[in-house]
């Protein structure tokens, strides 16, 4: 039951999550743009310090 | 009606120019600095490595000292409109106070109230529910921004507002249209990546001198290896929304694009150049020493080959039957409010489009009263109000270049340090460290340029085509003005003062610890910095 | 009554809220900064009362900030008015405020006698004063204001700023302000501390509240001779113009009138009156949080004294009574206040949740030896 409360609660954000997508993407495309961009930059900017840790060898004195 | 004293209208002008530069300031780093630090705490939270914690809370600290001053000095802007521009905000409020307001309920709220948390919970909440709060704040600092971006776009282009002569204001009459003013959209846009740029060069900044010292270098390459690529994605974003702005000018503002541009007279393409230098003259209405690039100009901004530019002598000329048109609606408007006779309003209204060239001919008019001017007058009222239709094209056009060419610069820096960070080779490049470093305020001198490019060519209006500046301030003696401005300047100065030295003092202390404690182990790093 | 009076009756009494929530939330906070100096004798303590609002203070003054982008939107021509007419009072009362954040923010991040010292006297200053410029408003608005309007809306001060700080009334109703923040101050501070600091709060709160409530009684019996102002002729669901379609008189004690034809209105000032009374004995028998639900009371009596005699006017002016503005005439366009209003709705909920929730996280008491060990602290 709570599996699939939960299942009936994620579709439910999935669903409003695509329509505001598309009231956003049609009405204001640049703001559409701004949410995608930002979620892009932040992780990519993340995925950059984690290559940096799996770059390291743990050693302090190694180049950074 | 008499007009209100030029000299005050300065004041007013100068004082508001200063508290929006100052506050501006800070606000970027707001901007960028919360998304930043989501970003490593996000890392934290996914490797649970005790140094990006550290990273969260050093540059958290310095992120607190900056806040405090723009939210001081973000409460001056809001009361501003009130005490100093009293005719503006009562002539635009009904539509301009919504999203102010807006901001105040949906964005400052939430980002101030989850500031707390941000800094004080972080024994009290488990790792993603603190994640989730600094997420609330960075989210919160920028819907703030789209707020206000929102208001000043609808100066801009006045959109979802139209004149009524019952109220003598502009009634609000679509929210949709001025949420979704496309104008609006590229500003925002525009805005907050710009205050992602200048966070990514203060952490890189700081970052490259701590390696150059040689000192919390673990802590430093990482810092600096997210910002790089923070900044050069980030730089990126910004000069596409700067082209789009462009264009919006171009189709909605003509006379701010031609200032900008420095363009006298209406282009000839494809071959017309882009003006890198020139020294514009406003009095004379000509530019001298210009240096171009040819086939430029006109495929940047109509993002075509064959599409003249109108310039300023020509966009004068088509001002002067607006001038005229305006003139009468203006003096039907004023018969209007006294007689309310439906005459009146007809020809009011035939000619209301053109309300705003009116009321910019008021200080030509004899005794300043448009409805006085006689037929003879006519034509050298109209004359002489033309050259008020353009902004003051040198502090435009130079404002305006000196931000393309720092944020090539910036594209430039970025690309280099994403590069040589991605490749581990910083520190063989001490040079180029020390650049990183000193270009720590360049992109704030970027960001206030932006703005005086955008104010200052909105010129000579405050409501574009309806209500001219010298309308709008408040009708204050210099001795009030002066007052104000005098507190205004010492207080500010006394902030930036307390400010710069608190971030020095920070910078040079830095990072408590370097994650060398074992997260596993679970020893929270919590020492004193401020004893 | 149609749509549109009814939407500027809504926004008039979610302004009396707001400005309910600022004297009570802001005015806490500030009492806060005015004590700091007397309750805290030394640093440890002074640390300790300013981290007893620490996490609190910037939600508390975006109250402050609420109000003004209120009033801006939904009654854009007495935001544009008022703000202007009182000019230097205004600009003292935003150096003020502007202070606080940065003081908040500073003042324990060096370790300097002198430059902790100097914060700490702003913290005063950006306490007592804005407060008492808020209660002052209030009392000059009682007494009318000097400005009139032109033909196209640009309004005109008919008087100078010295009439409006120089001004009997206007001083009882600052310093009744004061008070009422240094009580609520006070019982915030006895909530989260402990000796000597309690004991300290302890008394500034039962004066606060005892001056607060002697002043609000002068107040009352001197309202009588005020010259009030009377609505002759002006239609509630009138277009928001304040140049036309109004006619206003000025009448010594006319604020009375109200009262006398709804008696029921009565038990406003009352309620202020015996919430004040009420505080002081609760915060006697040591109990504070009783005690902080009187400062509401107090806030609601006393603003919904001053909103009840004054209905239906926000400012009247003393120059040009015609161009008074009231609640039919400063207002925001229809469609503007169902924006605004159907906004509220949706995020004062939302913001009510998420303030309680930052409460219960940030709960307990507050202590010097906690302070010194964290890093975050103010």
């Amino acid at each position: 039951m709570t599996t699939l409360l939960r299942i009936a609660g994620l579709g439910l954000a999935l669903v409003v999550a695509l329509l505001f997508a598309v009231f956003v993407g049609d009405q204001g495309p640049w703001y559409f743009a701004w949410v995608v961009g930002t979620v892009m930059i932040v992780l990519i900017s993340g995925a950059g310090a984690i290559l940096f840790d799996a770059q390291t060898d743990n050693t302090q004195e190694g180049e950074v | 009606m008499d007009l209100i004293n030029p000299s005050v209208v300065d004041l007013s002008r100068f004082q508001f120019a200063l508290t929006a530069l100052y506050h501006f300031m800070f606000v970027p780093l707001t901007l960028g600095l919360t998304f930043m630090l989501a970003a490593m705490e996000t890392v934290y939270v996914v490797t649970g490595k005790q140094i990006y914690k550290d990273m969260v809370l050093f540059w958290g600290k310095l992120f607190g000292i900056n806040f405090a001053l723009g939210v001081a000095t973000g409460l001056t802007m809001e009361f501003e409109f009130g005490t100093n521009w009293s005719m503006y905000s009562r002539f635009f409020g009904d539509m301009f106070g919504t999203p102010l307001a807006i901001e105040g309920l949906m964005a400052f709220f939430m980002e101030s109230t989850f500031v707390g948390i941000m800094f004080f919970g972080w024994d009290r909440l488990s790792r993603p529910a603190h994640l989730a709060v600094t997420y609330l704040v960075a989210l919160g600092s920028n819907l703030s921004a789209l707020w206000i971006l929102v208001a000043n776009a609808s100066m801009n282009v006045p959109d979802g507002a139209h004149f009524d002569p019952e109220t003598m204001r502009m009634t609000f009459d679509s929210f949709i249209r001025v949420v979704f003013n496309p104008d609006a959209q590229a500003k925002f846009v525009h805005t907050s990546v710009a205050g992602y740029v200048t966070a990514s060069l203060l952490v890189m900044g700081i970052s490259a001198f701590y390696l150059l010292r040689h000192e919390h270098r673990q802590f430093a390459a990482r810092s600096f290896r997210m910002a790089a690529i923070f900044g050069i994605i980030s730089t990126v974003a910004v000069i596409t929304l700067g082209d789009v702005l462009g264009r919006m000018d171009y189709e909605h503002q003509p006379t701010k694009i031609a200032a900008m541009e420095g363009l006298w007279h209406t282009s000839k393409p494809p071959y017309e150049p882009w003006i890198v230098a020139a020294l514009p003259d406003d009095a004379k209405q000509e530019s001298y020493f210009e240096i171009g690039v040819p086939y430029v100009l006109t495929p940047l901004v109509t993002h075509s080959f064959s599409t003249p530019i109108t310039g300023m002598h020509e966009l004068e000329e088509q001002a002067g039957p607006r001038i005229e048109s305006g003139i009468t609606a203006v003096a039907a408007l004023k018969r209007y409010s006294e007689t309310h006779m439906a005459e009146d309003l007809a020809i009011f209204q035939a000619h209301e489009k053109d309300m705003g060239y009116g009321f910019l001919a008021t200080r030509h008019a004899p005794n300043q009263d448009v409805s006085a001017i006689t037929d003879e007058e006519l034509h050298n009222v109209v004359e002489q109000t033309k050259p008020d239709i353009l902004p003051n094209v040198f502090v435009t056009f130079w404002s305006f270049r000196l931000m393309v060419f720092l944020s090539l610069y910036f594209f430039v820096i970025f690309a280099v340090a994403a590069y040589l960070s991605l490749k581990k080779q910083l520190e063989r490049f001490p040079l180029f460290l020390k650049l990183c470093m000193w270009s720590i305020p360049l992109p704030v001198l970027a960001t206030e340029f932006g703005w005086i490019t955008a104010e200052a060519g909105r010129q000579p209006w405050t409501v574009f085509e309806r209500l001219p500046t010298f309308m709008s301030a408040s009708t204050h003696g210099v001795g009030y003005m002066l007052f104000s401005l005098g507190g205004f300047t010492l207080l500010y100065s006394i902030f930036i003062a307390a400010e710069l030295y608190l971030m020095f003092k920070f910078a040079r202390l830095g990072p408590e610890s370097h994650g060398e404690h074992d997260p596993e182990n679970g020893t929270p790093s919590l020492s004193v910095i401020a004893h | 009554m149609d749509l549109y009076t009814v939407l500027k009756l809504v926004w008039a009494g979610l302004l009396c809220v707001l400005l309910i929530g600022l004297g009570l939330m802001v005015g806490m906070d500030m009492g806060v900064g005015t004590l700091l100096r007397f309750v805290g004798r030394n640093d440890a303590e002074r640390r300790t009362a300013l981290n007893i609002i620490g996490p609190h203070w910037d939600g508390n003054q975006v109250w402050f900030i609420l109000g003004g982008g209120a009033i801006f939107a939904a009654f854009p021509t007495l935001y544009a008015t008022s703000f202007s007419v009182f000019y230097v009072v205004m600009i003292l009362l935003l150096f003020s405020m502007i202070l606080r954040p940065v003081a908040f923010e500073y003042r324990s991040k060096v370790d300097a006698s002198t430059w902790r010292a100097s914060w700490d006297w702003a913290f005063l200053a950006s306490g007592f004063l804005p407060m008492f410029v808020y209660g002052a408003a209030f009392g000059n608005i009682l007494q009318g204001v000097g400005y009139h309007f032109a033909w196209n809306g640009q309004y005109y001060q008919d008087s100078s700023f010295l009439s409006y700080l120089l001004n009997p009334f206007a001083i009882l109703c600052g310093l009744m302000a004061v008070s009422l923040s240094v009580f609520q101050g006070g019982v915030m501070l006895m909530m989260r501390s402990e000796n000597p600091i309690y004991s300290r709060a302890q008394g500034y709160a039962r004066t606060g509240a005892l001056v607060g409530a002697a002043l609000f009684a002068i107040g009352g019996l001197w309202i009588r001779h005020v010259r009030g102002f009377v609505l002759l002729e002006g239609q509630p669901g009138m277009p928001a113009n304040p140049m036309q379609g109004q006619h206003v008189s000025m009448e010594a004690g006319a604020w009375l009138h109200n009262y006398v034809a709804h008696p029921v209105l009565w038990l406003l000032p009352v309620l202020g009156l015996f919430s004040m009374v009420a505080g002081a004995v609760f915060v006697s028998a040591s109990r504070p949080y009783l005690a902080w639900w009187t400062g509401v009371g107090s806030w609601v009596g006393t603003i919904g004294t001053v909103g009840a005699a004054m209905f239906p006017f926000f400012m009247p002016s003393s120059t040009n009574p015609d161009q008074s503005l009231t609640i039919w005439n400063s207002s925001a366009s229809q469609y503007g206040l169902i924006c605004m209003l159907v906004v509220a709705l949706i995020f004062v909920p939302l913001i009510l949740c998420y303030t309680a929730w930052c409460y219960y996280v940030m709960g307990g008491k507050v202590r010097p030896e906690n302070i010194i060990n964290d890093t975050h602290s103010y």
